[in-house]
């Protein structure tokens, strides 16, 4: 009998197709080649090529914009949202708008063409999280915004684009994102009633089942969400609560690099390099505003939501918030768990 | 300098890119090409299906047999099944129920290889008439609070059979998306008393730069706040909760402005695949037609959605709909 799974955080139902059984190795990812790549302007030495750096760790004697650096921050070429101007709302009959103002940048993660976050070392990952870290609070001081959002598309299908270099985005916007309300209003409607962080129970919950446990190493664990939206989602979660990503000290930053690592490397070993996404979901700004963010230092819990681009999501999906996962995350966390990586 | 635009129903917000529009030929899209091999919705493979549910056939022709001109199954792989008490319960704290419901195939025409705008308009109006009808039984159980229609054309939109067909899924409670939409609707009604759909469709009317279409009975346009490049709704212009209360000649309207919408997509998309899901309000017990008033999104599959629009709800539209809809009007 299939199951109806509802999300302990924004009250989401999912079914859960467990009769539809296709194995977790008939999930693995088809060769889907994109357009062919163009010659890439985020290696070392073509600094020229992209709009000047926001942000770099780099050799003390190399100089801005040139080669000598293991990781850059640049303005996105084609930016969504600019940084430039005043911010302007007005309607019009019953439609709200404002203008586009925000920031739009490209974090380049390494020096060399490599495509997979996978295949960079953990101490680079972890130079990547101190990365946002820095980046994210030098955006907060710009009183226009209200949340970055922290991303990466790897791969043609999951939005990559044409080039093959690992890279994240991140995106400060003046209007709190939907799907973020979301989680912040589940997340403290639970806590009102129990006094207690639901990621913090959830975290508890799995560790105790142990069933949807992919890794558990360190401050962290990774999971397989109960109710899982798309086949081989993973979470991943500091074990100690903390609503804001931006406070997660060195040596957290150098475990999340091992863990973040670890999965992914399993998601490329044993799906055959899927495309994917991933999503840093973290405390917006909190600026002072009566009434609100009174008790987000306590019921809300930072995490990264991976998404593997394995199954076509249909409009249907989309159009009613209503999804079918054709794998149980119990069967996905045990395929994971048992792909060995180094 | 792009827009950023605010949902009046959902409250989302979304970016459209008024700065650098992408323009069709900016788009690369996976066409939906035909593959062939044996498919089970074909005449003389009846068989391969489950019985069938309801349908409209030559009556010298017997159940299960070809003849046919629309055919209900049920899913062969079924997301729910039907059978069952509704067994709601939890563990720690997490939340779940079986999975009772039902899921149907309709198969829309016997044509494997005709889309909707190949097909004649009293093709169109018969499986059209065959949604009311299914949906009109599937109310009659009282386990079911929503009826989702929808339907996914071509691989890229998720379709896993070429042959154009429609899911039904009746579901025992009310989809996220969905309830947001009703709360969205209701606030707006209990603030002023009135449709915001109906109040949709005024502003349309009047500033027109967002209109395809439009016949007696309904509005063909793309929304003010689009979340995909070229998306498209129709909208019966008179206030009705329910998708299944059309009357005859409103049946026969939508099917001529469905078909001429989406043959005006392919006209500049040559072979899209596209996904529409029908809007309307929930059942027995949770209905609220009142200020709720039925339409059809239909999203052609265009760009490839990334972490973005996953993570934070909030989507980016690479053409402003007030452009789309200029070249959909051609």
């Amino acid at each position: 009998m299939p199951e109806l799974r509802k999300d302990p955080i924004i009250g989401r139902w999912v079914i859960i197709a467990t009769e539809r059984a296709k194995r977790p190795d008939q999930f693995t990812a088809q060769t889907q080649a994109g357009p062919a790549e163009k010659p890439c302007p985020f290696c070392e030495g073509k600094e020229s090529e992209t709009p000047q750096e926001i942000y770099s760790v780099r050799q003390n004697n190399s100089a801005p914009n040139k080669p000598g650096w293991q990781l850059r921050v640049v303005p996105s070429h084609a930016p969504f949202l600019r940084i430039e101007g005043d911010l302007e709302r007005r309607g019009r009959g019953l439609y709200d708008l404002m203008n586009g103002i925000g920031a739009h940048e490209i974090v380049i993660e390494s020096n060399q063409h490599i495509g997979n976050m996978a295949d960079l070392s953990e101490e680079q990952i972890s130079r990547i999280m101190t990365c946002y870290i820095d980046r994210i609070k030098d955006l907060e001081r710009d009183e226009r915004f209200k949340y970055v959002l922290v991303f990466k598309n790897y791969g043609w299908t999951a939005g990559g684009g044409r080039m093959q270099h690992s890279r994240s985005q991140l995106i400060a916007t003046p209007v709190n994102l939907k799907r973020v309300k979301e989680e912040l209003v589940g997340a403290r409607a639970y806590y009102q009633y129990h006094e207690r962080c639901v990621f913090c129970d959830l975290v508890k919950q799995e560790l105790e089942f142990k069933e949807r446990v992919i890794t558990d190493i360190d401050g962290f664990i990774a999971v397989s969400p109960f109710a899982a939206r798309f086949p081989f989602e993973v979470w991943i979660l500091p074990k100690k609560h903390s609503c804001d990503f931006t406070s997660l000290d060195i040596s957290m930053r150098l475990d999340l690099g091992r863990i973040l690592k670890k999965v992914l490397l399993k998601l490329k070993k044993g799906l055959n390099d899927p495309p994917y996404n991933y999503v840093l979901h973290t405390a917006p700004f909190r600026r002072a505003k009566i009434g609100y963010w009174k008790s987000i230092d306590y019921d809300y819990h930072w995490h990264i939501e991976i998404i593997p681009r394995l199954t076509r999501v249909a409009g249907f999906e989309w159009g009613t918030g209503f999804y079918i996962c054709p794998l149980p995350p119990e069967d996905a966390a045990k395929f994971l768990r048992e792909v060995e990586v180094g | 300098m792009s827009d950023l635009r605010r949902d009046p129903i959902g409250g989302r917000w979304v970016i459209v890119d008024t700065d650098h529009p992408s323009k069709p030929e900016d788009f690369e899209y996976e066409q939906h090409i035909l593959r062939g091999g044996v498919c089970p919705f074909c005449y003389g493979n009846e068989s391969m299906t489950p019985p069938e549910i309801e349908v409209i056939r030559d009556p010298s022709t017997s159940p299960n047999t070809s003849g046919w001109q629309v055919r209900v199954v049920s899913n062969k792989f079924p997301a729910l099944q039907i059978e069952g008490d509704l067994d709601r319960r939890g563990i720690g704290i997490y939340d779940m129920s079986n999975g009772v419901g039902a899921h149907e195939v309709l198969i829309e025409t016997p044509y494997h290889e005709k889309d909707i705008p190949d097909l004649l308009n009293s093709e169109v109006e018969n499986f059209l008439s065959m949604y009311c009808r299914r949906t009109q039984d599937l109310i009659k159980d009282k386990r079911f609070k929503y009826i989702m229609v929808f339907k996914n054309f071509g691989a890229a939109a998720g379709a896993s059979l070429e042959h154009p067909h429609t899911q039904i899924i009746a579901l025992p409670m009310v989809p996220k998306n969905v309830m947001e939409e009703i709360r969205g609707a209701h606030d707006y009604f209990d603030y002023r008393e009135r449709c915001v759909f109906c109040d949709i469709i005024k502003q349309e009317t009047q500033e027109k730069e967002r209109i395809i279409l439009e016949n007696k009975y309904f509005l063909s346009f793309c929304p003010f706040v689009s979340r995909f490049a070229f998306e498209m709704w129709i909208m019966p212009k008179k206030h009705q909760g329910y998708f299944c209360q059309m009357s005859g000649e409103e049946v026969s309207a939508l099917a001529a402005i469905l078909k001429e919408t989406i043959a005006r997509l392919e006209k500049i998309f040559p072979h899209p695949s596209y996904n529409y899901i029908i809007h309307s309000s929930p059942i027995n017990g949770e209905d609220s037609s009142e200020g709720y008033h039925w339409h059809i999104e239909l999203m052609p599959k265009l760009t490839r959605v990334a972490g973005f629009e996953w993570g934070s709800g909030f989507y980016l539209v690479p053409t402003p709909p007030e452009l789309a809809a200029k070249y959909l009007r051609g």
